[in-house]
């Protein structure tokens, strides 16, 4: 036998797996070439991506606030531009798009050549019609059906969305968005993108030109899609038109009602409105910029997105700090109003030129005497009150689900010190803050969370929009993310002492705000007139609650330099609260789930979420302080 | 330095052309065509940078005293085998732990792992005074080490690499070929357990091999029934796998089961390299490449954008090159007397011939898809410059031929 070195064995390996590499390549490219030269020039093996369908957005008795509706779209893919100039004539006659956008879109996308761009959605149909006479000589375009968003009416909760744009691509590709993805922007549509937008499946096209299915896989494998869950929040659509109706047009400001037992929020209002659908199609420059430069900033969220100064509904919080400490009882009265109050060189006025008189807690909160609290404000330190502030959940974050939501401000020592020097004077600044003016700002909703949890003897309750969901699963919010429930810091006589006060401000002659009356439920309410350096009114504010057996709702009305909470804001309020105890058997009914929306796991109980209606149930919160 | 008789200059010539066309292919690979646009991405004077450096280390290398080479080995082992555990600690890039990245460049530590492990193995097989069964233990010893770190990666395909290296360094190293026999047949057990029949056949080729190899009968009795015993044990062992385990099994068996994902690359492989045809579609003009069918068309299936630009005629120029380049490789293990260098160069020669088969077998749907590139060719600077390092002690160690030991 011959020897079989080493060396030798290696040869013949090499042989036998260089033999088999050219065998194989032969067959490929030789024997198969034509073949394979079909399949590469038609494409006809591509992945194509199935789009899943985009939660929809619904009000608590699943009426439609944001719906999917067909769009037509046109697609472009760049890899088959035959003349760009002409493209870039046709783009910029019916969409606006110039050449050099035509230019860097492709140019993006220089790596990605096959894939579909989308140049417009939403497509008007005559313009559609138009278009497609001349698509023949333009193989590069192409119509699909998609989808697109429909906002109901106006508002400033459900935000919009839009198509994603590089940078989010990069951010997100891992969890599957296309170049052609939408994506929510701003508001409820991009808090809850994840829930709303699900995942996309894939599926492979493998057919020849006579539509024959080409035996390359033995396997059809196709990923389904993953549509995105739809929600169910606690707006009542009647009451959020109502709201929005009635707010004086040409007023800058917000109205929040909330559900005294949940949290839930009913109606959320910012004015003025614009309306989301304006971003479904593409914005023309001129209406982006009139949008832009418009001095009402339209697109202001004023509810959680605007600080300003409380003025007197932030007096509670004040008064409650003084009862903590044991600087006030209810029998407390301090130095007479005379239409205002001297403190060293300067005269503080209270908003009463002729004066109020000596009165005790109940009765300032009543006229809402400003002295009163001035002259509490001297015995309180600084910093004690910034706690206090923050502990009862006032500029500080509420958790709204909404992105960016701002926090608003409450100054500490250190802060006057920085910003007026080392020698400044802090009791001036005190007088101020003690009626809620000066530096402190907060939102109106974070006075309108406060005054639920007055509503609710002590229970904050995070403010949320999102009850449940619905469609691939039935969540709750708080399974979804729990809400947060604190316990205000103040004692539950302080408690009833505010509501003394309050009930009077309605109630009793002489109260800021006697002409809320409702008919069936007993009215709580506070006014607020904040001096502020936006302008030389005050900003009207008015924040109250009603009772019938139990807390009903929670009304904030906010309007920027209108005037005086009681004249200006409390009107407002008290028509929201006669048309919801008009409209009560309506509103308060028990939601029945219309059939196309009912799930199989719904046969006993239609909801899992808070009860809308019975007894509340909260757990008791840790950290809550009891002292006379 | 460079001995002019004993320098082997054909072998340094088919390398420097391979490395060459690697330039030329990353530089189409890196160009996307669009109409009369066209734009490169700076993969391939990358690409040329490296090689420059490599040359330049080629150099010193060659001129480094053998001695101080020799030296060291084994510091650089150890190094390298820490990397290796602590580059499982790094931020996963495309799911797996392979690669430290710093400055824009990046290194994987496996790529360097092949080279020195197997200057250490050789090491240790040539050590005459060991009994072969020691030479063996400790041989597999120092591969398993690396192995065990890159298979955590995961990284299935270099995992084979340094096996069958192994393998070819044990019968460099004259260990009776049995030996070689009863290491491999649990695995090729293992695969004709499926079919009864096959098996059948195999284990009376074993029973004959072993007796030729005149191995003692309780010895081949011992290896027959082990060999029936696994087989036997495999439904098994297959039955408890969870799913998602068999799953990755079968899809590395067959990737047509995954053609939404590992499927699907293959397919465009080879659509890419038969459309190619005989003449290919032209300098810059693939088609699959420039509609972006084939990801990562610069490193491990560069060898599709040849065959799809360059057609039959490409293909088979890249395959002769790296016909004639092995062959001289392997010229040059019979030429290396000293035995420690002779194994080696072997083990050099079986890892570089298994990473060129199965990366080109893998572009032509032949091979399960992993994610080995092809030497000399494919983009990457580790691999570059490990795989040409390894090339240069080849030719260091022709080099001192004829010198003392």
């Amino acid at each position: 036998m011959i020897e079989l070195t080493p060396v030798k064995l290696f040869r013949i390996l090499l042989g036998i797996l260089f033999v088999t590499l050219f065998v194989a390549i032969f067959r490929l490219q030789v024997v198969q070439g034509k073949y394979y030269q079909q399949i590469a020039e038609s494409n006809f093996v591509r992945l194509r991506r199935l789009t899943a369908t985009r939660g929809e957005i619904y009000d608590h008795k699943y009426r439609p606030i944001v719906t999917n509706i067909p769009s037509h779209n046109l697609y472009l893919t760049s890899g088959k531009i035959k003349n760009l100039p002409a493209l870039a004539a046709l783009l910029n006659r019916y969409f606006e798009i110039p050449e050099s956008d035509l230019r860097s879109m492709v140019e993006q996308n220089r790596f990605r050549t096959y894939e579909e761009i989308l140049v417009s959605d939403n497509i008007p149909y005559e313009m559609v019609l138009a278009i497609s006479e001349g698509l023949n000589y333009f193989p590069e375009l192409n119509f699909r059906i998609g989808s697109t968003r429909h906002y109901h009416y106006p508002n400033h909760f459900t935000g919009y969305v839009g198509r994603i744009n590089e940078s989010e691509y990069q951010n997100y590709r891992n969890e599957g968005y296309s170049l052609n993805s939408h994506i929510g922007k701003t508001g409820l549509e991009r808090y809850y993108e994840v829930l709303l937008s699900g995942k996309d499946g894939r599926e492979i096209v493998q057919v020849d030109a006579q539509g024959r299915s080409l035996n390359l896989f033995r396997l059809e494998k196709m990923i389904p899609p993953v549509n995105g869950l739809n929600m169910v929040l606690t707006i009542d659509n009647d009451l959020q038109n109502y709201a929005a109706e009635i707010f004086p047009k040409d007023r800058r400001g917000a109205v929040i009602v909330m559900d005294a037992r949940s949290g839930g929020i009913l109606a959320y209002v910012s004015n003025p409105e614009y309306d989301p659908n304006l971003f479904m199609q593409r914005i023309s420059t001129d209406d982006w910029t009139a949008l832009n430069n418009d001095p009402a900033k339209p697109m202001l969220d004023r509810v959680i997105y605007a600080a300003y100064q409380p003025g007197s509904v932030f007096k509670p919080v004040t008064g409650s700090l003084g009862f903590h400490k044991g600087i006030i009882d209810r029998n407390t009265r301090f130095s007479s109003c005379v239409g205002g109050l001297q403190v060293g060189n300067r005269f503080f006025r209270c908003w009463h030129a002729a004066g109020h008189g000596s009165m005790a807690f109940v009765d300032a909160i009543k006229h809402s005497c400003n002295v009163y609290f001035y002259d509490l404000s001297m015995r309180l330190d600084l910093d004690d009150f910034k706690g206090w502030t923050l502990k009862n959940r006032l500029a500080v974050q509420t958790g709204i689900d909404l992105p960016n939501e701002r926090r608003g401000f409450f100054p500490s020592v250190d802060w006057y010190r920085k910003t007026y020097g080392r020698n400044v004077s802090i009791t001036g600044h005190k007088v101020n803050l003690s009626i809620g003016q000066g530096e402190v700002m907060v939102t109106p909703l974070q006075i309108c969370a406060f005054y639920t949890a007055i509503a609710n003897h002590g229970n904050w309750i995070q403010p949320h929009l999102l009850k449940s969901t619905f469609g691939r699963g039935r969540l709750s919010k708080d399974q979804i993310d729990p809400i947060k429930r604190f316990k205000l810091p103040f004692s539950s006589s302080t408690m009833q002492l505010i509501h003394e006060g309050m009930f009077a401000v309605s109630n009793s002659p002489g109260g800021t705000a006697t002409l809320v009356q409702v008919q069936g439920a007993r009215v709580f309410s506070k006014t607020g007139s904040a001096e502020n350096p936006m302008g030389k009114l005050t900003h009207a504010w008015y924040s109250g609650f009603i009772v019938t057996d139990q807390p009903e709702i929670v009304v904030t009305v906010f309007m920027e330099n209108a005037g005086g909470g009681g004249s200006v804001s409390a009107p407002v309020a008290n028509q929201i609260f006669n048309f919801f105890m008009g409209n009560y058997d309506v509103i308060k009914a028990p939601v029945t789930i219309p059939p196309q929306f009912r799930q199989p796991e719904d046969a006993a109980d239609p909801d899992p979420s808070a009860p809308e209606g019975g007894e509340m149930t909260t757990p008791p919160i840790p950290g809550a302080s009891s002292d006379a | 330095m460079l001995n002019r008789k004993k320098f082997d200059f054909t072998l340094a010539a088919l390398l420097l052309i391979l490395i060459f066309c690697g330039c030329i292919a990353i530089f189409t690979a890196s160009t996307s065509k669009l109409g009369e646009y066209s734009t490169t991405m700076n993969y391939w004077w990358k690409q040329l940078l490296f090689s420059a450096f490599l040359i330049g280390l080629l150099i010193l290398l060659l001129k480094l005293p053998l001695p101080i080479f020799e030296a060291l080995v084994i510091p650089l082992y150890i190094f390298n085998l820490a990397a290796l555990i602590l580059v499982l600690f790094t931020p996963p890039i495309n799911n797996s732990h392979r690669w430290f990245v710093f400055y824009g460049i990046n290194w994987q530590p496996s790529e360097s792992a092949k080279l020195l492990t197997i200057l250490m193995a050789s090491r240790i097989l040539a050590k005459e005074h060991l009994s072969e069964l020691k030479q063996l233990i400790f041989g597999f010893g120092i591969v398993l080490m690396p192995v065990i770190l890159i298979i955590i990666e995961p990284d299935f395909g270099t995992t084979l690499v340094f096996f069958a290296s192994l393998l070819a360094m044990y019968i460099a190293a004259d260990l009776p070929l049995f030996y070689v026999l009863l290491i491999i047949s649990p695995v090729i057990s293992i695969v004709t357990s499926v079919y009864w029949l096959v098996l059948i056949i195999w284990i009376v080729l074993l029973i004959y091999l072993l007796m030729r190899a005149r191995l003692s009968w309780v010895a081949i009795t011992v290896a027959v029934i082990f060999n029936v015993f696994i087989s036997l044990i495999m439904p098994v062992v297959w039955n408890s796998m969870k799913e998602y385990q068999q799953n990755r099994i079968l899809i590395f068996i067959d990737p047509m089961r995954d053609p939404l994902g590992a499927g699907y690359q293959i397919i465009q492989a080879k659509i890419a390299v038969g459309s190619g045809a005989i003449t290919g579609k032209g300098w810059l003009q693939g088609t699959q490449k420039n509609m972006n069918f084939l990801p990562e068309h610069h490193t491990d299936f560069i060898y599709s954008v040849i065959g799809e630009e360059f057609g039959f005629f490409g293909s088979m120029l890249i395959l002769l090159l790296f016909f004639l380049f092995f062959w001289r490789l392997s010229t040059a293990i019979g030429e290396i007397k000293v035995r420690e260098r002779k194994i080696a160069a072997t083990g050099i020669f079986a890892w570089l011939v298994l990473q060129a088969f199965i990366n080109i077998g893998m572009n032509i749907g032949l091979v399960p898809a992993t994610g080995i590139p092809l030497p000399f060719i494919s983009y990457g600077g580790s691999s570059l410059l490990i795989n040409g390092l390894a090339v240069g002690v080849v030719l260091k160690y022709l080099n001192e031929r004829g010198f003392m030991k």
